[in-house]
């Protein structure tokens, strides 16, 4: 079975990338380095906060062009076949995956090293972000019948994103100052944001043995 | 005849909605028609033994594979060619690297073996003039033949269609159903349509569904039969009739219980389907 799974993934390398979102994922990557790189476009000296801000906005950004991953206009023409979903919706990541790390590293490069936030801990917010937008776009096609849910999802994304910025209650606050003592404690919440993401990432890829009651209010 | 695919109390509900009513059928090798109005249940049940989604209750086989255990699921998708309603592309692929696509995912790995799959279905669906075409410049029709050489792939012995000759001209519809009647030489293959002439020239059983549950279940013969003696010629619309209508000769043709001494027409299949359906919203293609 592995190996045959093997082959199988061998084969569908060339094809899977040709089916890439590479248009929203352009648009996304291009606006991000935009936003990243704009501190050094100022005259005066840029500010931290500035910053950390652009940076943040650079990986929501990239996370909007990510939501179209899933987008498959053939979902229902391939739906009975054997390969899995899992398969294919791993080797979409895997695909994706190298451009992204490159992507990141080029927006922190953009960033003036005197006013680069903390890597680790803004690479992390930036992952939960990308996972966030994943399996957004996985819960999309899991409980709905439509086969391109990405303009939705990265509605969805870009709605959520200020609003949970705005609206969560300080305790839970997620987009603090380097300086704020609420750091250490934000990045807690962050890498929990990821790990809730990516969980219900996996359990929405994976094949459905019974159908998950939300699908009733999207069948056609 | 041994059945090829059986399925049991097969029911789904949406919400408050019944899809699926406990349907039971068996199907067995050949060209079996399934037929029924909007919303009667048809698209869900062809989903459901497509694997595409799991029923909430009941059992099926498909060529003597169990989908309810991961390993059954994948060896039911080995054996199934599945063509949706709506079916989608990649618009960018040609017609070729989209079958050729579908039979990767198929798991059809070598690629000589496959190439030579792919020109064969093709050349089945006559689309190997235009294969190296990218699918956005095909017609609908070719489209159309494109999802059926993507289920052909593979040669699966049971083959589920989907409303196929939806949106066909006449001609491309002639040309679909030679090439589902080729389809169904030596395979089980299931056919959702609306158009009862394609069930009563393709079909060698017929089902009728509404509300979620099965109607009826036979030959096309039986399902005509159920109208002997309960149609009828008039000069005007009968009121007492199930449904009339004006023929091109001016008269009508009624369907339902006919008064005594009325003038007795030959049934159709379609006549049968629609006093099945007595009592259901039906709708008929024209």
């Amino acid at each position: 079975m592995r190996a045959v799974t093997a082959r199988v993934v061998r084969a569908l390398l060339r094809p899977v990338s040709r089916t890439l979102p590479r248009r929203a994922l352009a648009v996304g990557s291009a606006l991000g380095l935009l936003l990243a790189g704009t501190p050094r476009l100022l005259s005066s000296p840029p500010d931290p906060w500035l910053c950390l801000s652009l940076l943040r906005a650079a990986a929501l950004a990239f996370g909007l062009g990510l939501a179209f991953l899933l987008d498959d206009p053939a979902r229902h023409t391939t739906a009975a076949v054997p390969t899995r979903r899992p398969v294919r919706v791993g080797l979409r990541v895997a695909l994706v995956a190298p451009f992204a790390v490159v992507w990141w590293t080029a927006a922190l490069l953009l960033v003036p090293g005197e006013t680069r936030p903390p890597v680790g801990a803004v690479t992390l917010e930036a992952a939960a972000v990308a996972v966030l937008a994943l399996a957004a776009a996985a819960v999309a096609v899991r409980c709905s019948d439509v086969a391109e849910p990405g303009v939705a999802v990265s509605a969805g994304l870009l709605l959520a994103v200020p609003a949970g910025a705005l609206l969560l209650p300080e305790r839970w606050e997620l987009f603090v100052s380097v300086t704020d003592p609420r750091w250490d404690g934000a990045h807690d919440r962050w890498a929990g944001l990821l790990v809730v993401a990516a969980v219900l990432g996996a359990c929405s890829v994976a094949e459905p043995r019974q159908r998950w009651r939300i699908s009733s209010l999207a069948h056609r | 005849m041994t059945p090829t695919v059986s399925a049991s109390g097969l029911t789904l509900r949406y919400g408050g909605t019944v899809a699926l009513d406990d349907v039971s059928l068996r199907l067995t090798e050949g060209v079996t028609g399934l037929l029924g109005p909007n919303g009667a249940g048809k698209t869900t049940l062809l989903r459901v033994l497509a694997t595409a989604v799991p029923a909430d209750r009941g059992a099926f086989t498909v060529l003597g594979h169990d989908p309810s255990t991961t390993a059954g699921r994948l060896d039911v998708r080995r054996a199934l060619g599945y063509l949706p309603q709506t079916p989608g592309f990649h618009q960018d692929f040609s017609a070729f690297a989209f079958v050729d696509y579908v039979a990767i995912l198929k798991e059809l790995t070598d690629r000589g073996a496959r190439h030579r799959e792919v020109r064969r279905v093709l050349d089945a669906v006559d689309l190997s003039d235009v294969r190296s075409k990218r699918i956005k410049r095909l017609s609908g029709g070719m489209r159309q033949r494109v999802a059926l050489a993507a289920a052909l792939v593979g040669d699966p012995g049971f083959l589920v269609l989907d409303e196929p000759t939806v949106g066909l001209d006449p001609e491309q519809r002639m040309r679909f159903r030679e090439l589902i009647a080729q389809a169904g030489e030596g395979r089980t293959v299931l056919l959702s349509t609306h158009q009862t002439e394609d069930v009563a020239m393709l079909c060698h059983r017929v089902i009728v569904m509404a509300r979620g549950g099965v109607r009826f279940e036979g030959t096309p013969a039986e399902l005509t039969a159920r109208a002997a003696g309960r149609v009828w010629s008039s000069t005007e619309r009968d009121p007492g009739a199930r449904a009339g209508w004006r023929t091109g000769t001016g008269s009508f043709r009624n369907v339902g219980d006919p008064p005594e001494g009325a003038d007795l027409l030959d049934p159709t299949l379609e006549d049968g389907y629609l006093l099945t359906l007595d009592g259901e919203p039906a709708e008929v293609a024209a």
